[in-house]
């Protein structure tokens, strides 16, 4: 086994080396008949223990898992480090029962806490298990290995799954997938086709000022419209979600110089996901998107789901003070939808709170959202902040939403989402009128 | 045809609606999220039989933008020499797409104010992505890339620095330290000075440009010499890998035989570039000599 590489903060093999003792392994057991069992080890949730200790705490914490992994093994087992945060055990002369009870040994080794300066942390893994089949190639083997690991991290993590045993996706589901895989594809589409649009929904103060405008994605390939409700899901659950997310980012800054530039300035509220304020590259990609557009950073506001904003993450926290800094301000959107804190609610950086439909939709008849909405505005309000109401459509929620001192609405009673033409034409008229 | 005839082809309407295509998107002081012109060429291309002739009289339209693609048509890369003289033929030779992704080049030029800086810039990047096509399909270089693709990336891989040198007066030296450097990587340089990089302007720019999801990518970790490791764990598909490797090898081979845009990239990433293309010491003294005729230029 020579030019094997060997990963120095584990003492095990490399990535590219664990792949070529399974492709050695695999053709020693074709050769002799012996059995060989692969088990992957991913650790749930490390993304975390990086964000929380910073990579070098998370290299100290893989490197005493490997010892505990190392401590666990004994007789014809090998162990590499094939991801970041995933190892994978190879057995040989083992059958099922005995990969199995070598898994739970594995997961047991990982379980006890661990000790990271002030704090006790308790890690869980995922863990896939295959054992080789007759004929089968070294790559067709780990596949159902690391398949079997991401059904078990599906399944909520802290379990193994043994291939084969996987649940047998139901005619529904393969449906499902299918279609998933579709509105994947017509995504890829629309970001290299132009096929994505930002619409704009106005929010009006009750003296008809225009306070803000916000921008809501439509996505239209080959003619055919893809509702949001279909595309984002999968656009949350495929990655993309934060390509689509910069698109927003350039073409809302652009949008917002455009109007300014007719003289139609206002601010332009773009909608920010979890996968984009999770990536520690998001505060650069937004300072990219406003010189691009040469745009003042106050006419941009960005709009954040309530849990996102109270978010502890180190990353999250660092993107929202970064884009304070240079003048972004900051919205809480469907407030009322999550379960917060209301203590932290001070402390969060935010200059406008939008209640969300749920509230507005029953008003005025239901007496105990207008009790709860009185309060949200008042809280909101006395922490320095602008609320608005969405989802209103009809005169006598405006009414009552005026009355209980609402700062301004948002809804098809006042206009609905429209192009950017067809917004420089309403925001011109409304001028003129 | 010439280039006369095609520019007396175009009718006073007809002109007038060109030039009005071309304000719209030159004369705008932010960077247009699309050139309105290039969604004409787009629209065109995707006819079963696209109108040559119109496109042709939009593009003559601009003076600049003509003779910008003629001159492309007749680089020794596509082998024409110099018999090229209408936009009609460059149009034909060059083939919708290429001419396309060349226009986006030449309209990318236009769209900043005309220093001496900026233009040995520009120069750089069009030898850059001439190159970079041209080695895409050497037969030598042991990975496998798309040569229009090669040359757009090599055209579109450092824009950033133009938006960056056009928007903070201060970017000149700040440009000036990260080619200096020796071990930090350029964007880390860069973003002790500045909010962003270039690599992450440019990638939007692309993407705004409706770029390829790769060369899109492949902009924005175009300093990140680790990815181009042959163990690297990130799942990035090979051609982005490959671009961002052939276009660096490329920049080496301007820098030889021009002394300009001189900096210590390939010293950081000529080891790992030289791998991932299979290529030793030997095939590179010998891509320096057939490079040398790719860089002539034919103005």
């Amino acid at each position: 086994m020579q030019d094997m590489q060997i990963d120095p903060n584990t003492g095990f093999l490399e990535r590219y080396s664990c792949l070529q003792l399974a492709s050695n392994l695999v053709e020693q057991a074709g050769e002799s008949g012996q059995s060989l069992a692969a088990l992957w080890i991913d650790l749930d949730r490390f993304k975390q223990i990086n964000e929380s200790f910073g990579y070098d705490g998370g290299d100290s914490i893989i490197s005493l898992i490997a010892d505990r992994l190392r401590e666990t093994i004994q007789g014809d087992v090998e162990i590499g480090r094939i991801g970041a945060d995933e190892f994978i055990c190879f057995a040989s002369n083992i059958d099922q029962d005995g990969a199995e009870k070598l898994g739970i040994e594995l997961l047991r080794a990982i379980e006890p806490p661990l000790t990271m300066g002030d704090l006790r942390i308790r890690l869980t893994a995922s863990m896939g298990i295959a054992v080789l089949e007759p004929e089968e190639s070294a790559s067709e083997f780990l596949e159902r290995a690391d398949w079997s690991k991401n059904t078990a991290k599906k399944q909520g993590g802290n379990r193994y799954v043994i291939s084969g045993n996987e649940p047998v996706p139901s005619h529904m589901g393969i449906i499902q997938a299918r279609e998933d895989l579709e509105v994947e594809y017509l995504l890829h589409t629309a970001l290299e086709t132009g096929g994505l649009q930002l619409h704009y929904q106005p929010i009006l103060g009750f003296n008809g000022d225009v306070l803000s405008v916000e921008g809501l994605m439509r996505c239209t390939v080959n003619g055919k419209n893809l509702a949001p409700v279909r595309f984002f899901p999968v656009a949350e659950k495929s990655g993309l979600i934060v390509r689509l997310g910069e698109w927003s980012l350039l073409q809302g800054t652009r949008q917002a110089r455009h109007l300014s530039k007719a003289g139609l300035g206002t601010t332009v509220s773009i909608n920010v996901s979890r996968g984009q304020l999770s990536d520690s590259g998001f505060a650069e990609a937004l300072h990219a998107a406003i010189i691009l557009a040469d745009v003042e950073p106050d006419l941009i506001e960005l709009e954040l789901s309530e849990s996102l904003i109270m978010d502890a993450s180190d990353t999250v926290q660092a993107n929202l003070r970064n884009a304070r800094d240079i003048g972004v301000s900051l919205a809480i959107d469907n407030f009322g939808s999550g379960f917060s804190c209301l203590a932290n609610l001070k402390d969060i950086p935010a200059t406008k709170m939008k209640l969300g439909r749920a509230f507005t939709m029953t008003l005025p008849q239901d007496r105990r959202s207008m009790s709860v909405v009185k309060s949200m505005v008042q809280l909101g309000q006395d922490l320095g902040m602008t609320v608005i109401a969405e989802g209103v459509e009809t005169k006598e929620q405006m009414e009552t939403l005026r009355e209980l001192s609402v700062d301004g609405i948002q809804g098809y009673y006042y206009a609905r989402p429209m192009d950017v033409e067809a917004l420089s034409t309403w925001l011109t008229d409304r001028e003129h009128s | 045809m010439s280039k006369n005839d095609d520019k007396v082809a175009v009718s006073t309407v007809q002109s007038k609606r060109v030039e009005g295509l071309l304000e719209s998107t030159l004369n705008d002081t932010g960077i247009p999220s699309r050139p309105a012109i290039l969604d004409r060429v787009h629209i065109e291309m995707e006819k079963e039989e696209p109108d040559l002739n119109l496109l042709a009289r939009i593009i003559s339209a601009d003076v600049a933008l003509a003779g910008g693609l003629i001159s492309i048509a007749n680089s020794p890369y596509f082998g024409f020499h110099g018999r090229v003289r209408s936009v009609n033929e460059s149009l034909m030779i060059l083939g919708l797409d290429v001419a396309c992704r060349a226009i986006a080049g030449l309209i990318l030029r236009k769209l900043f104010p005309v220093t001496l800086a900026l233009e040995r810039f520009w120069d750089a990047s069009a030898g850059i992505a001439r190159l970079s096509g041209w080695l895409a399909q050497h037969p030598d270089i042991g990975i496998k890339v798309h040569a229009n693709d090669a040359y757009t990336f090599g055209l579109f891989r450092d824009c950033g620095i133009a938006v960056l040198l056009h928007r903070f007066p201060y970017y000149h030296d700040v440009l000036a330290q990260a080619n200096e450097e020796k071990t930090l990587s350029f964007t880390q340089v860069e973003e002790v000075q500045c909010p962003t990089n270039h690599a992450v302007i440019g990638s939007l720019l692309a993407q705004s440009w409706w770029l390829p999801e790769e060369i899109c990518t492949g902009i924005r970790l175009h300093h990140e010499y680790a990815i181009l490791q042959k163990n690297d764990s990130t799942l990035l598909p090979p051609s982005t890998r490959g671009l961002i490797a052939i276009a660096q090898l490329a920049e080496h081979i301007f820098q030889h035989h021009t002394g300009l845009s001189k900096s210590q990239e390939w010293s950081k990433s000529g080891e790992v570039c030289m791998e991932l293309l299979e290529i030793n010491e030997e095939i590179l003294a010998s891509l320096y000599e057939e490079g040398a005729p790719v860089l002539a230029r034919f103005d």
